[in-house]
């Protein structure tokens, strides 16, 4: 681009400048991407409006603004570069791993899964039954112009009133017009047609008309009655609310025989030890902690599972150094012949997707029909034995384990030993030193420093591998005997995401979660220790 | 990396023991196995138990019976029927595309902004430059993985404010994909941006170009073979992943990936799909392995990156 005199320079130019971009068409892409930008999330902020869920749209408008801010500016240089990713690192990771800890904190999980308020609703609603002696009506359910649901009341006296969301009126002649399906009603409503009625099931049967002393007395309902339930299609009675929550003390109160229920941790409880469900989520502070330390049914398995992730962790990177370390040392010599090759097919493990290779040996050490068992011609329970805490499966997960790393490991031994000088190891041979004192002295201490912060990170990686674990074994042969599901082959995640997930015993998300908490702390203490020593902090520039 | 590795392995799949001592002038005799031999001996052996689940697979996926039963050395009939059964009674190719689908898209686009932020670490000079590199570090310590449960009822509770991103789908699963896009990636590609030379850029400022244009056109097109490790491994990272697309995507069928899918069909009645799976296991495995083959050196050299100076 040649350099233009001043005040030569075009509008567009000028504006390319000013709003940061180098040249009339990045302008344009510029504006195109914000303009897309933009477009999303005024639909977002549209669609959360009418919805009144403010926090999602606070965090909508914040980005947005952020965004604009950022690149409609000649400056912020940094940030331009930086907001993008950022912006998916605090939605999908920071923000996630801090709801866990406040997950953690909280009772969610079956049986807790509404807030309070709901929770009340449902109660509320839960304990409005009719008594045998009610007074039951034939109903019609209607609909009004605005889609909203009523009901044509015949008692058995033949009055007829329309029951609405709001209350009940008593109609009289004249206020029904036309006959069956075409009548009309005060000239706001019809009834439901068949079709209809089927589309809206759910809704029909749990329509209530709330109804008042005043109501009760005309009614002459001997009853304390509250409400006219919808019973069937046609049916409707007189129902009363057993229930009743009391705003002031926030407790629940049963109009019939007085007992007050409080709610103590998410759960509606009477004095007696008798709850009310669904109980609804609550902040609980560390009582998932507690129980994960303290109560015997999770202590034990969890216990056992956190000595097992260790030992798993730290085998796994050790038989997979070792033999990647020994395939290098072997293999890494200039007058072998097929070098390429033979490295090519050693790290085919490591190249096939892992979960699939976890499946296949799944299927390879099937104690009956296993090709393993079957070539060797015996029995033996590869994934299943219950013998000695689960040795033998503890031992196969390793194998599998092993195959499916050691030519990771084989991978960065043979690119660490090709980067080292050889002056050093000529040095030490001229020195004297045999091959072995040259390997115990000099290769394995520079390697180590080389592949270090490498083997930590296999660490890391090893502490969460659901993937072999779950796939190969699902964390069974389980323990015997244990409240809380556990396998002898179960690490920390496939331990806490079975209590999350599993189907059966229920969802405890607030257990899972806390686990996961303790999981993440535990990371952060090794790698911390990890990068002290290995001084990667330290060279940050 | 002109020769095909897998054609150069068809070619000298065997080890012939002729082929290696004619053209030496090295040492002889029992001098050579003590110093070279055995070495051949140890390869040898790690290639067969490397080799020998696949062997395995391959076998049953030809087999003609369907089952775990009756495994054998040496297939006596060879079939394809597996195969079609697999094609058949489940939507494998639709789990394939969309294993390719999402993991392929979120491994670009994390690639992508992995580079912007390298970039603005490598050849920016800003207040917070520093800690945001050891926070992108120590983010990275706790694995999206470990949110599962967090993960899963944020997206539950995106559904309801917008069903297409939400729970069961799959702009959900790749979306969360996204959050992993600032790691080990974007250490990786400073150190490598790192050793682009200043004095480029530098001469590209002073003829006025932006920084966009000097990251798209200069240091982009000098990094690719970074570009490749990383977009790489994350996209076998992904492709592999299975906890998170397996609590996110639901339970229609045609929505899963490859991973979840083939688990769901063979975890029901375990060992009656077997040469099914076996066949499913083999096709699915060539994007990732070929990947490796072909790019081998690159990935090494990438790996080694992080850990090796050299």
């Amino acid at each position: 681009m040649s350099k233009a005199p001043a005040a030569r320079v075009s509008y567009a130019d000028r504006l390319a400048d000013r709003l940061g971009a180098g040249s009339v068409t990045g302008l344009l892409l510029k504006l195109l991407f914000l303009g897309v930008v933009n477009g999303l999330s005024l639909y977002a902020v549209l669609t959360l409006l009418p919805m009144r869920e403010w926090t999602p749209l606070v965090v909508v408008v914040l980005a947005t603004v952020a965004i604009d801010w950022v690149y409609l500016s000649s400056r912020r240089i940094p940030l331009k570069f930086l907001i993008p990713g950022t912006i998916a690192l605090l939605i999908f990771q920071v923000y996630p791993v801090l709801y866990t800890g406040y997950i953690g904190l909280t009772n969610y999980g079956t049986g807790n899964v509404l807030n309070e308020q709901q929770a009340i609703d449902r109660i509320i609603a839960d304990s409005i039954t009719v008594p045998d002696d009610a007074i039951r009506y034939q109903s019609t359910p209607l609909v009004d112009d605005a889609d909203e649901l009523a009901l044509l009341l015949t008692d058995p006296e033949g009055e007829i009133f329309l029951g609405t969301g709001d209350g009940l009126t008593t109609l009289e002649e004249g206020d029904i017009v036309g006959e069956g399906a075409d009548r009309r009603i005060l000239d706001t409503y019809r009834p439901l047609t068949l079709r209809e009625v089927g589309d809206r099931e759910a809704e029909v049967l749990a329509f209530a008309v709330p109804i008042d002393a005043e109501d009760v007395e005309e009614l002459a309902v001997d009853t304390e009655a509250d409400a006219i339930s919808v019973q069937t299609f046609n049916t409707a009675a007189v129902a009363i609310q057993r229930l009743e929550h009391d705003a002031a003390t926030g407790e629940i109160v049963d109009l019939v025989d007085g007992t007050v229920y409080t709610a103590i941790e998410g759960t509606f409880t009477a004095e007696d030890g008798s709850t009310l469900r669904p109980g609804f989520r609550e902040f609980i502070g560390f009582s998932n902690f507690e129980r994960v330390l303290t109560s015997p049914a999770i202590r034990g398995p969890f216990m056992r599972v956190f000595l097992w992730t260790f030992a798993f962790a730290v085998l796994s990177v050790i038989t997979t150094f070792v033999l990647g370390l020994a395939l290098a040392l072997a293999l890494n010599d200039p007058r072998l012949k097929l070098r390429r090759t033979t490295r090519s097919l050693l790290i085919i493990p490591y190249a096939l997707p892992s979960f699939m290779t976890a499946l296949i040996w799944r299927g390879l050490m099937n104690t009956s029909f296993g090709p393993i068992n079957e070539v060797l011609g015996v029995d033996i329970p590869w994934l299943t034995s219950q013998a000695f805490a689960g040795a033998l499966p503890k031992a196969s997960v390793l194998l599998v384990n092993l195959w499916l790393g050691f030519g990771y490991m084989f991978l960065i031994t043979t690119g660490a030993l090709q980067a080292m000088p050889e002056e050093v190891k000529e040095a030490a041979r001229v020195d004297g030193a045999s091959g072995w004192q040259i390997l115990r002295r000099i290769t394995l201490p520079l390697l180590l420093v080389a592949v270090g912060p490498l083997l930590i990170a296999s660490f890391a990686f090893n502490f969460n591998n659901f993937n072999t674990v779950f796939l190969l074994t699902g964390g069974g042969p389980p323990i015997q005997g244990t409240l809380t599901p556990a396998g002898h082959t179960d690490i920390l995640i496939s331990f806490s995401s079975r209590l999350a997930f599993a189907g059966g015993r229920g969802q405890d998300f607030g257990l899972a979660a806390a686990i996961s908490t303790i999981i993440f702390f535990l990371v952060a203490i090794f790698s911390y220790i990890g990068f002290k020593r290995t001084k990667v902090l330290e060279e940050i520039n | 990396m002109a020769v095909d590795p897998l054609a150069q392995a068809a070619e000298r799949s065997t080890f012939d023991a002729a082929s290696f001592k004619q053209s030496d002038t090295g040492p002889k005799g029992l001098r050579w196995w003590r110093e070279v031999g055995w070495r051949y001996i140890v390869g040898a052996l790690g290639i067969a138990f490397a080799l020998m689940p696949v062997y395995f697979v391959a076998l049953a996926s030809v087999s003609p019976t369907a089952t775990l039963q009756g495994a054998q050395l040496v297939p006596r009939a060879v079939t394809l029927d597996n195969y079609r059964e697999l094609f058949d009674s489940t939507p494998f190719f639709t789990w394939l595309w969309n294993s390719i689908k999402i993991a392929g898209g979120a491994a670009v686009a994390n690639m992508f902004l992995s580079a912007m932020a390298a970039y603005a670490f490598a050849r920016l000079r800003f207040a917070g430059r520093r800690p945001g590199l050891l926070t992108i570090l120590l983010v990275q310590m706790f694995p999206q993985l470990l949110a599962n449960v967090a993960i899963f009822l944020f997206l539950v509770n995106v559904s309801n404010y917008f069903p297409f991103m939400g729970f069961g789908t799959q702009l959900g699963l790749f979306l969360v994909y996204l959050g992993g896009a600032l790691g080990t990636n974007t250490w990786l590609m400073k150190g490598f941006f790192d050793t682009v030379p200043k004095e480029l850029d530098e001469s590209a400022l002073v003829d006025g170009a932006t920084h966009g244009q000097i990251f798209l056109r200069i240091i982009l097109p000098l990094s690719l073979p970074i570009l490749v490790v990383a977009g790489l491994l994350s996209f076998i990272f992904l492709f592999n992943e299975f906890i998170l697309a397996s609590i996110l995507l639901g339970q229609a069928d045609d929505n899963q990936t490859l991973a979840t899918g083939l688990f769901r069909f063979i975890d029901q009645n375990y060992g009656q799909q077997w040469g099914p799976f076996a066949g499913g296991a083999l096709i699915g495995s060539l994007p990732t392995l070929l990947l490796f083959l072909f790019l081998q050196r690159y990935i090494v050299s990438g790996l080694t990156a992080g850990g090796v100076k050299g």
